[in-house]
């Protein structure tokens, strides 16, 4: 067992490190204000292959592996949630299609996305189900070579963007739900304004509205009816970008309570020689290094997935784990602050309204509570 | 045109931490030095410009072959290293002499760089040392370097004003901090970094006198001074202290 990073690791923390603190930082706070990422930024993300860190080469990837990939998405989630976000939620796609897509899929659609002209979506949640395979209305009918496709989605990270959209509905040959790979400017598709979310502000969550949309038969992903392993296996994968964004700002959030309470005075002494900040700082410095590894772990696992019902249970435990413990270490950081961390002229409150995103997206805590459960006990 | 970079292994300053007014330096990740790496991206421009390789150069113990690959992913070409546990912290006499044999053993080099200082002690010797054991011309406080046939035009930065020197090649430059802003490697270079050419010799291959001498930091931090306490409660009593102490009336 060995947990020192090798070289090429310590060089891509550091890489995104460099970028997230010397052209993400100082636009964080506009990013937050505009709910937009400037463009230079996603430029710059797409020059350093953060597009596509885990992927093969041969389709445009980095061959970074999930390991490379946490370690980066950790930097960048310190100092935006909502670009870590956007870049989650694209690679939650670009793994779906990479598992699953065929050849001629994956040379049209995983290139432009791991080389960032693209940005992928994944599209699964509808006005009337958000984790339900069995509730989803959007139907898929097959008409000669094409899929006609109509429906609702919701939620749907990117959706903005240009670039393949995987999408699911239930296909009318085998009456259950299928993934298609959609063009987001097809005819037929549109979108909602952006939702006004609470926090992660640049990663966009908009409703997507298909009506008609004409999708290539051989566009859909995996075969008739595979809709269910896509998700299971896709989402397990979005996982490994949601720990490590929620990771990210944790630590941010412990940094910054750390640095406030050994700046803070009271009574000439800074707060930080209080005992009472002091457990908070034991607490937050705990919770920090048990979601690091469990963080690590899932990224090192994703590089090798056997068995895909043990992944979604390493998968769902960690989100939980860490994005939970996330919430609870801002909170212990804003409670270092006192009334100020209630403030927004103090980072820490917008560290808050970010992290607390991360519960509930990427499948409810809930609901992957109950996939720990049931997977435990079928064991 | 091959431009040989120097650079200095050197742990990552913003790990180090202060105990006992000592650095701990134990765990603490290697790195190039900051300004090296300003070295390293002039010298990149000018092989994009002119064509050409870098390679960088480089002296230390066993762990410089893994820091090095932060070098190619930046855009080096190519490593040249002498490994020796003693070149460790050795004085700068003795990496000068390692360097300048190494810079003989590079197939024809135009432009040897260095930064201005080291990230670690900044004597800023090495490139001056290196440049008298080789007879090459050196230029040093490098804003900028352009090449122009076989000479390079540098513009020096000195307390009054810029001096702008037209030098033969091949050359020393050493270069400042604000020269350029190195580049951010991608996760591809980081990666194929490590498959890019490296000579790596032992300290002894090299048949060079290294010496033993040591640069050793005891502490850096000023000297602790025992200050006397003196409290008030009045003006009064203020201007009745400060007089007994000599600091008023006299």
């Amino acid at each position: 067992m060995d947990f020192n990073l090798s070289k090429e690791q310590l060089l891509i923390q550091r890489m995104a490190r460099d970028f997230a603190e010397k052209y993400i930082e100082p636009v964080a706070e506009q990013i937050d204000q505009e709910n937009k990422i400037p463009e230079d930024i996603l430029k710059g993300l797409a020059e350093l292959d953060l597009f596509g860190i885990p992927f093969p080469e041969e389709y445009g990837g980095a061959d970074g592996g999930y390991d490379g990939y946490v370690l980066a998405m950790e930097q960048i989630g310190k100092v935006s949630g909502g670009i870590a976000m956007t870049l989650s939620a694209h690679s939650l796609a670009l793994s779906a299609l990479s598992v699953f897509g065929t050849e001629e899929q994956k040379q049209k659609y995983m290139v432009p996305g791991c080389k960032g002209t693209d940005i992928l979506s994944f599209a699964f949640t509808e006005p009337a189900t958000g984790s339900d395979p069995k509730q989803i209305t959007t139907t898929a009918v097959k008409d000669g070579d094409h899929y006609i496709i109509n429906g609702t989605k919701r939620f749907i990270s990117n959706a903005n963007w240009p670039g393949a959209m995987i999408l699911f509905a239930t296909d009318d040959e085998s009456g259950r739900p299928s993934g298609f790979i959609v063009d987001k400017n097809c005819e037929g598709y549109s979108i909602s304004e952006p939702w006004d979310k609470m926090g992660m502000h640049g990663g966009m969550l908009l409703d997507v509205y298909m009506k008609d949309v004409k999708v290539p038969a051989k566009n859909l992903l995996a075969g008739p009816g595979m809709g269910y392993p896509i998700l299971q296996l896709g989402i397990s994968y979005g996982k490994v970008g949601v720990s490590s964004t929620a990771l990210g700002g944790m630590v941010a959030a412990f940094e910054e309570g750390l640095k406030y309470a050994k700046e803070k005075m009271h009574r000439d002494k800074p707060i930080s020689r209080f005992q009472s900040i002091q457990l908070k700082i034991a607490d937050m410095a705990i919770k920090c290094e048990a979601a690091r590894w469990l963080t690590y772990r899932l990224g090192y696992l994703a590089n090798d997935v056997k068995d895909p019902r043990q992944f979604a249970k390493e998968a769902a435990l960690t989100k939980t784990f860490v994005c939970e413990t996330a919430v609870e270490v801002t909170r212990l950081a804003m409670d270092i602050h006192g009334s100020y961390g209630l403030m927004n002229d103090y980072k820490v409150s917008r560290m808050w309204r970010d992290v607390i995103i991360g519960p509930q997206i990427e499948g409810v805590a809930d609901m992957q509570k109950m996939i720990v459960a049931g997977l435990t006990l079928a064991d | 045109m091959n431009i040989v970079v120097a650079m200095k292994q050197i742990p990552d300053l913003q790990q180090i931490r202060i105990r006992n007014r000592q650095p701990v330096l134990d765990n603490v990740p290697l790195t190039m030095g900051d300004i090296d790496k300003n070295a390293l991206e002039a010298g990149v421009n000018l092989r994009d410009e002119h064509g050409g390789k870098v390679i960088v150069l480089s002296a230390g113990n066993e762990d410089v072959e893994d820091t090095v690959k932060e070098a190619l992913a930046a855009g080096a070409d190519e490593a040249f290293l002498v490994i020796d546990d003693s070149l460790d912290g050795a004085e700068s006499g003795t990496i000068a002499n390692v360097l300048a044999t190494s810079v003989k053993q590079i197939e024809e080099p135009s432009l040897i760089l260095f930064g201005e200082g080291s990230g670690d002690n900044y004597s800023g010797q090495v490139g001056s040392r290196v440049a008298e054991i080789l007879n090459l011309p050196q230029v040093s406080f490098a804003s900028s370097i352009e090449i122009k046939e076989n000479q390079a035009v540098v513009t020096r930065v000195l307390e009054d004003g810029d001096e702008i020197v037209q030098v033969d090649l091949p050359a020393v430059v050493s270069v400042l901090a604000n020269i350029n802003e190195p580049r951010i490697p991608s996760v591809t270079q980081i990666l194929k970094a490590g498959r890019k050419p490296m000579e790596v010799l032992e300290l002894g291959e090299l048949k060079v006198d290294a010496g033993k001498d040591l640069v050793i930091t005891e502490s850096n931090l000023a000297p602790e001074t025992e200050r006397k306490k003196v409290v008030v409660k009045s003006v009064d009593e203020l201007i009745q202290a400060l007089t007994t102490e000599g600091y008023v009336g006299r």
